[in-house]
């Protein structure tokens, strides 16, 4: 009897509890709590969801050692939620289900454990905020909704997640609400992801109809089902879901439908949902502005969660991928376009942290490279990797901000790279920490980004499109891209490589060489003397020391230098600095041992069945000999940045940059407006919905306020004004108006009405039915001889009669009621002649 | 023994004078007892016929054991005492609100 066995998990629900734990009592009671009890409870909520993860990552690994290249999966049933219907009306039920396998026990791992180093970041980060408790109980949240997104077991749960980092990335970006440029920056991020889940979406739609199934194993099953030969079963893309226009829409009727592969279909479903959650052309807007949330907020989204979720989702479902080539070439394409792009945009910043964005950018952009060209382990490792120097980077910028912020309060000033240099003296860890990961991302041979990104380069070239081998689907052609492509994304990412290693040295260079130009740096000890009073002796150490440093606004007066962050920030930088020199080692012990690769291999294996991914007409033996050439260009890539950066900022100080801008100015502006692409949404998407609001505005204003509701209320003050006339508001007026109408129904119920209905019975027979009233009696004269044909008086009310076709009978009624009152009416009883059918 | 048609005559020179009154008089007091006059004239004939009925009609096979109409009249008073009580309490207010019992007078809702 196992504590925890494969089928049955239950230790998942520690992973996920504890951080869900830690946002509930945070956010409920976390004013009152206090900050000691809110730091604690953050901290070991992530802390022990951790732990927890260690263990299950541990028994995982000992499950997988026993199955050789089974794809092994701890699983945990929550709860049944709901069940749907597939397209072959199959029942599709839809559980509260986690599992981890090597592919999410990794993103666990790193989602909790850089977390938790980024919540150690925060607590002495955001240590005074007024939001103390609110902060960590976002962050929390975040953690949890990440987990629910990686640990999900099928694709609705997965975007309960992703709709759950979303929210959070909102919440914590519009962190500090009282600027209107962080609320704004919140909201762009909360709809440019919103556009990327209708994408998700779909897909989910698609799938259920296609393969019957949300869960991984049901959609990996039936993913052959995806590939659909005929034209019926193709997805018409315009007429949207097929179907014709006609009338005055008949214009947009094409000659021939446009119909995709189901595959293809749910391909760029999926990878519009993974562009806007990994901020990816066309929906990368979003991120840059990010930078308005706390730096540990960037630090968490940029490199543990939330952008990363794009590209798991990719290696999640890559089974589905592999399936369109289309698809894959595609996200290569957006990858590889997104990460020269961004790389262009980071040259010119001058904001530390929108350099670091517009890397992430970049960055995510390789890794939809690697994925994209078929291989998922690269392109996962890259996002490895990048967790760990990102969150690096980010968080040293925040160390540096955190110093610079002592005399300069000004957020985007003590955010302008112009301002800092030479922080490498007063900085030290900042710096060494700062430097490891600075390495890492431009890829110095042997540092993690090193291995990552080479090969992605490497497999940019080789892969020639990602498509099934014919076998598999003998009949199809499928989508083939031109054969120069791999070529010319190499190229592409060799270039961006160049420019990713120009402008972090650039960064590096800037912040912490040269000379310091945030405030004049006075003598420790003059310093001292003047403010004896307010100055704690051990600088810095404190708190309340950091406040008073604070108060010392003009910066023209000499102040003391920047200080180094206190321990709870230095150790995180520290521990992540190793890892993202050391990370790379994970996957390269040397000659073809690949652990990182072996571990992963029973994720991709489905994927890998049945595909192709070598360049046509080349071999194995080909593509390892292209590995020295590729690396050759990887160095290069590195070399040539760094060293033209060096070439600028440190020999010429930056004087060759000037130069440039000045002798340009019309493309540096461009490049530092980010290539003005915000303004170009602006006046497209948003001034498209903007101009269809305003002309519902007016409709609204003008015909249903102006038109409708006049008229309306003119109607009702019409008949109202007639009314009122009759409210006399005395008593004699209602009694004599009611007495009216007592006599009025008196005298209807003391006279007869003789009312009658005719029914045709059939065989030219009809029935006369007389209305029945109070002790009403019924006398007829059927016979048209003006005499009653009965002398008295009958209840009877029916009177049945014999008409010839074209003939009409007259018929007589006399009603008597109870007060002997006789009142008669004269019934025509009519036979039409039948139509005569044909001559 | 006196017919029924003297009763009918009696209760309906009762309605309309109750009635009439109801109509002309200004006075609540009035009105409220024009009210009740009509009422009365209704359980006199109720209670006419019942007595008719004994003799002549369809429940003539049970003689002396309907009595209809006598109970209809017992609860006619006893509507009218809960509409006195009412209309008592309403006029009460009514001259509280406005120091008149005229009907005429009381038109707050037009003003």
């Amino acid at each position: 009897m196992m504590l925890f066995p494969t089928d049955d998990y239950s230790l998942i629900a520690v992973i996920l509890g504890m951080p869900l734990l830690g946002a509930f009592i945070n956010g409920v009671w976390g004013k009152r709590l206090g900050d000691t009890a809110v730091r604690v409870m953050a901290l070991a909520s992530v802390g022990v969801s951790f732990a927890a993860s260690l263990v299950a990552f541990a028994s995982l690994a000992q499950f997988a050692g026993e199955e050789h290249a089974a794809h092994v999966r701890l699983t945990w049933n929550a709860w049944e939620w709901m069940h749907t219907t597939g397209g072959v009306g199959n029942v599709v039920p839809v559980a509260v289900r986690f599992s981890i396998d090597a592919l999410s026990g990794v993103m666990m791992l790193v989602v909790t454990g850089v977390g938790f180093l980024i919540h150690l970041y925060a607590t002495s980060y955001m240590a005074g905020d007024k939001g103390f408790a609110r902060f960590f109980a976002y962050l929390n949240l975040f953690i949890f909704s990440m987990l629910v997104l990686i640990l999900a077991d099928n694709l609705a749960l997965l975007f309960v997640g992703w709709e759950g980092v979303g929210l959070c990335s909102y919440l914590l970006i519009g962190f500090w609400y009282e600027d209107r440029a962080n609320t704004t920056a919140g909201k762009k991020a909360f709809i440019a992801n919103r556009i990327g889940d209708f994408g998700l979406l779909v897909a989910m739609f698609l799938l259920v109809h296609y393969t019957g199934s949300l869960d991984w194993t049901g959609i990996e099953n039936g993913a052959s089902s995806l590939v659909v030969t005929s034209a019926a079963g193709r997805v018409s893309v315009w007429p949207p879901g097929g179907g014709e226009y006609t009338g005055f829409l008949h214009f947009l009727q094409p000659h021939a439908a446009l119909t995709v592969l189901p595959a293809t279909a749910v391909g760029l479903a999926l990878l519009l949902g993974c562009t806007g959650k990994s901020a990816q052309i066309p929906l990368y807007v979003w991120l840059p502005d990010a930078m308005a949330g706390p730096t540990p907020v960037s630090a968490l989204i940029h490199a543990a969660t939330m952008v990363t979720a794009g590209i798991y989702l990719v290696c999640r479902l890559a089974f589905v991928f592999v399936l369109s080539p289309f698809t894959m070439t595609a996200i290569a394409v957006v990858g590889a376009s997104t990460a020269l792009f961004a790389a262009t945009i980071a040259l010119v910043q001058t904001d530390i942290k929108k350099v670091l964005a517009y890397s992430t950018v970049s960055q995510l952009g390789f890794m939809f490279l690697g994925v994209g060209v078929g291989a998922f382990e690269a392109g996962f490792f890259h996002v490895f990797t990048h967790a760990f120097f990102k969150a690096c980077l980010f968080l040293g910028a925040g160390s540096i901000i955190h110093a610079m912020h002592a005399r300069i309060h000004d957020g985007d000033k003590s955010q302008d790279l112009r301002n800092m240099g030479g922080l490498r003296k007063w900085l030290p860890h900042t710096h060494w920490t700062f430097l490891a990961a600075t390495l890492a991302i431009i890829g110095f041979p042997f540092t993690s980004g090193f291995f990552s990104k080479e090969e992605i380069l490497y497999r940019a070239l080789v892969n020639h499109s990602v498509h099934p081998s014919a076998s598999r689907f003998p009949k199809y052609h499928f989508f083939e891209p031109p054969q120069a492509l791999g070529v010319v994304l190499f190229w592409v990412a060799v270039f961006a490589a160049t420019l990713t290693a120009f402008y972090m040295c650039r960064l590096y260079f800037l912040t912490f060489w040269g000379d310091f130009k945030g405030w004049t740096v006075g003598r420790p000890s003059l310093l001292a003397k003047q403010e004896l009073e307010a100055e704690d002796p051990e600088p810095h150490a404190t708190d309340d020391d950091h406040e008073a440093g604070h108060k010392a606004g003009d910066l023209s007066m000499p102040g003391y230098a920047p200080h180094e962050s206190p321990w709870q920030m230095t150790i995180p930088l520290m521990i992540l600095a190793v890892f993202a020199v050391g990370a790379g080692l994970l996957n390269h012990l040397g000659g073809d041992q690949r652990p990182m690769d072996h571990w992963l291999e029973p994720v991709f294996k489905a994927a890998r069945e049945g595909a192709v991914v070598i360049a046509r007409g080349h071999t194995e033996a080909w593509a390892q000999a292209q590995e020295p050439f590729v690396t050759t260009f990887g160095v290069l890539a590195f070399a040539c940045g760094t060293g033209l950066a060096w070439w600028m900022y440190i020999a010429k100080k930056g004087a060759p940059a000037a130069r440039l801008a000045t002798a340009m100015p019309g493309l540096h502006g461009l490049v530092l407006h980010k290539w003005k692409i915000d303004e170009l949404y602006d006046a497209t998407i948003l001034a498209g919905v903007d101009s269809v609001a305003e002309t519902s505005a007016a409709v609204d204003k003008y015909v249903v306020d102006g038109l409708l509701a006049r008229f309306t209320s003119l109607l009702v003050a019409a008949a109202g004004s007639i009314l009122r006339a009759l409210q006399t508001g005395v008593v004699h007026v209602y009694g004599a108006t009611m007495v009216v109408g007592l006599v009025a129904i008196g005298w209807f119920f003391a006279t007869p009405h003789p009312n009658a209905t005719v029914a045709e019975t059939g065989n030219d027979d009809y029935v006369v039915t007389a209305a029945p009233g109070l002790g009403y009696g019924y006398r007829w004269d059927a016979d048209g001889d003006g005499t009653p044909d009965k002398p008295d008086f009958s209840p009877d009310a029916t009177l049945k009669l014999h008409v010839e076709a074209g003939k009409t009978t007259t018929v007589t009624l006399e009603v008597r009621n109870a007060f002997g009152l006789v009142k008669s009416r004269v019934i025509q009883v009519a036979h039409a002649r039948a139509p005569i059918a044909a001559l | 023994m006196i017919p029924v048609d003297h009763y009918i005559i009696l209760s309906s020179v009762l309605f309309l004078l109750g009635g009439l009154g109801f109509l002309i008089r200004r006075n609540v007091l009035v009105a409220l007892m024009c009210i009740d006059v009509m009422l009365n004239a209704v359980n006199l004939a109720l209670v006419a016929f019942n007595r008719g009925h004994l003799h002549s009609g369809p429940l003539q096979t049970y003689p002396g054991q309907s009595h209809t109409g006598q109970i209809f009249a017992f609860f006619v008073i006893a509507v009218e005492a809960a509409e006195v009580a009412v209309g008592l309490a309403i006029v009460l207010s009514l001259f509280r609100l406005t120091r008149t019992v005229r009907s005429d007078e009381a038109h707050l809702l037009r003003n």
